[in-house]
């Protein structure tokens, strides 16, 4: 299938903190829960994967490639979901939102329309298409974000808290489009521990270094130990 | 004020943005050049009217639009009231909200995404000149996309103060509306960069 995720030795600072404390890993698993408390470096482990931080030191494989030096091969393999839905929406109108994750990409108009079409349908927006994404609710915003990164058709979804700011039933229709089978991967950053034991593999974070990988039940529950004490 | 496109089919909405924006932009320019008379200020409505049935966007369309220019009629009129006659006043007003109403024309019936286009093209010639039509048409769109959401953070803002029981003030206003806003740019730059934008 595809490639791992490989970190060895990596650190990352920000400002005077160490964020990433020395974590090494290999990923295989397909759907990968990230968990720990506020501040452990979830996010950091999730930006240095999709590119938007450099590790300081040490080296990233994602899928075989550099997240550094090839910085646009790994734009073509990543789609990244973050939680605010406010923050994700780029173009005025929801049918023209979808299609701005198209522009780079430089297809033919009937194509890069069809395939807008097709998102926006998988994702319930079809009756929205030309709303003003403002307009929008909490949870139609984030479908659009979702949306949005996956009419990319990346090997690898990122999401870093994708549910945090959405109400009970959104958050499940979020999390069943990213946790459903697919070929692509999914990391997804996680506070809800239920999520979490719905992925293949866990990995626990603790004040920037990484404590476990593994099952994601077990770690769960070594999580929430950590948290009794 | 922020009109926005509504879907439609007349031949006004299939029209290619770029004529459409050039066409809107003469008839525009033409009122807005229209002399201060009780005479013109018939022509800029006549004109006006005309526009929104020819187009088929429809004059109940033109009375909301109208509408939404209420404080700028409101404040045109009141300070030329001041310092000029009547006469002048009516047709200033007049002139300046039809152009405004003629203007909106343009992106209640043409795609944020056409309209881009049709910029970008517009921009080409001047790629010479070390501009990116592209760059510019994407910071349009953004700056577009941004106000309502700068909008909501800033009632946003003065809220939590209320809350607090702070007092109304400038100061005390921008330096926290500042923070939220950077930090909303900082989360966008994200956001445009895992969708491709180098
Ligand atoms: N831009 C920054 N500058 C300095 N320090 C930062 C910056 N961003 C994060 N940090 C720090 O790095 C550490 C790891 O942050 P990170 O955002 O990765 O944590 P997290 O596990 O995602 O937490 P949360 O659950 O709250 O989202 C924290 O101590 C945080 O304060
Ligand atoms: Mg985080």
């Amino acid at each position: 299938m595809t490639e791992p995720i490989i970190l060895d030795d990596v650190c990352v600072m920000l400002g005077d903190r160490l964020a990433l404390d020395s974590v090494s890993l290999h990923l295989d698993a397909h759907r990968i829960a990230v968990i720990g408390s506020n501040g452990s470096g979830k996010s950091t482990f999730a930006r240095v994967l999709g590119g938007l931080v450099s590790p300081t030191t040490g080296t990233v494989s994602v899928h075989g490639v550099d997240p550094v030096r090839q910085s646009a091969a790994l734009r073509r393999l990543v789609g990244f979901v973050f939680s605010n839905p406010d923050a994700q929406i780029i173009m005025p109108t929801v049918a023209e939102d979808a299609a701005f994750s198209l522009r780079s990409e430089k297809l033919p108009r009937a194509e890069s329309a069809e395939r807008v079409r097709v998102a926006l349908e998988e994702f319930g927006l079809t009756e929205l298409a030309d709303r003003a994404a403002y307009d929008l609710s909490g949870g139609q915003k984030q479908l659009l974000a979702l949306c949005g990164a996956v009419i990319r058709r990346p090997q690898l979804m990122i999401a870093d808290e994708p549910t945090a700011y959405l109400d009970a039933r959104n958050a499940r229709l979020i999390a069943d489009h990213l946790l459903a089978p697919t070929d692509r991967r999914l990391v997804l950053v996680t506070h809800d521990l239920e999520l979490a034991q719905r992925c293949d593999v866990a990995v626990l974070f603790e004040d920037g270094r990484m404590t476990g990988v593994g099952d994601p039940a077990d770690l769960v529950s070594r999580y929430e130990a950590s948290l009794a004490c | 004020m922020l009109t926005l496109y509504r879907p439609g089919t007349s031949w006004f909405y299939r029209a290619p943005a770029g004529p459409k924006a050039f066409v809107l932009l003469l008839v525009v320019l033409a009122v807005s050049l229209l002399p201060s008379t009780y005479l013109s200020a018939a022509i800029a409505g006549a004109v006006t009217v005309l526009a929104y049935i020819v187009s088929r966007v429809g004059v109940a369309e033109l009375g909301h639009q109208v509408v939404a220019t209420r404080w700028i009629i409101v404040i045109t009129f009141g300070f030329q009231v001041l310092f000029l006659p009547m006469e002048s006043a009516i047709a200033n007003t007049a002139r300046v909200v039809a152009a405004i109403v003629i203007a909106a024309l343009l992106v209640l019936t043409t795609r944020v995404g056409d309209l881009l286009d049709a910029f970008e093209r517009g921009l080409r010639p001047f790629t010479r000149f070390g501009l990116d039509p592209a760059r510019v048409a994407l910071v349009l769109a953004v700056a577009i996309t941004t106000i309502p959401v700068l909008t909501r953070l800033a009632v946003g803002v003065r809220e939590a103060q209320r809350a607090r029981g702070a007092r109304a003030g400038l100061r005390s206003f921008v330096i926290p509306f500042l923070v939220v806003s950077l930090k909303h740019a900082d989360e966008l730059g994200d956001a445009l960069t895992a969708r491709g934008v180098s």
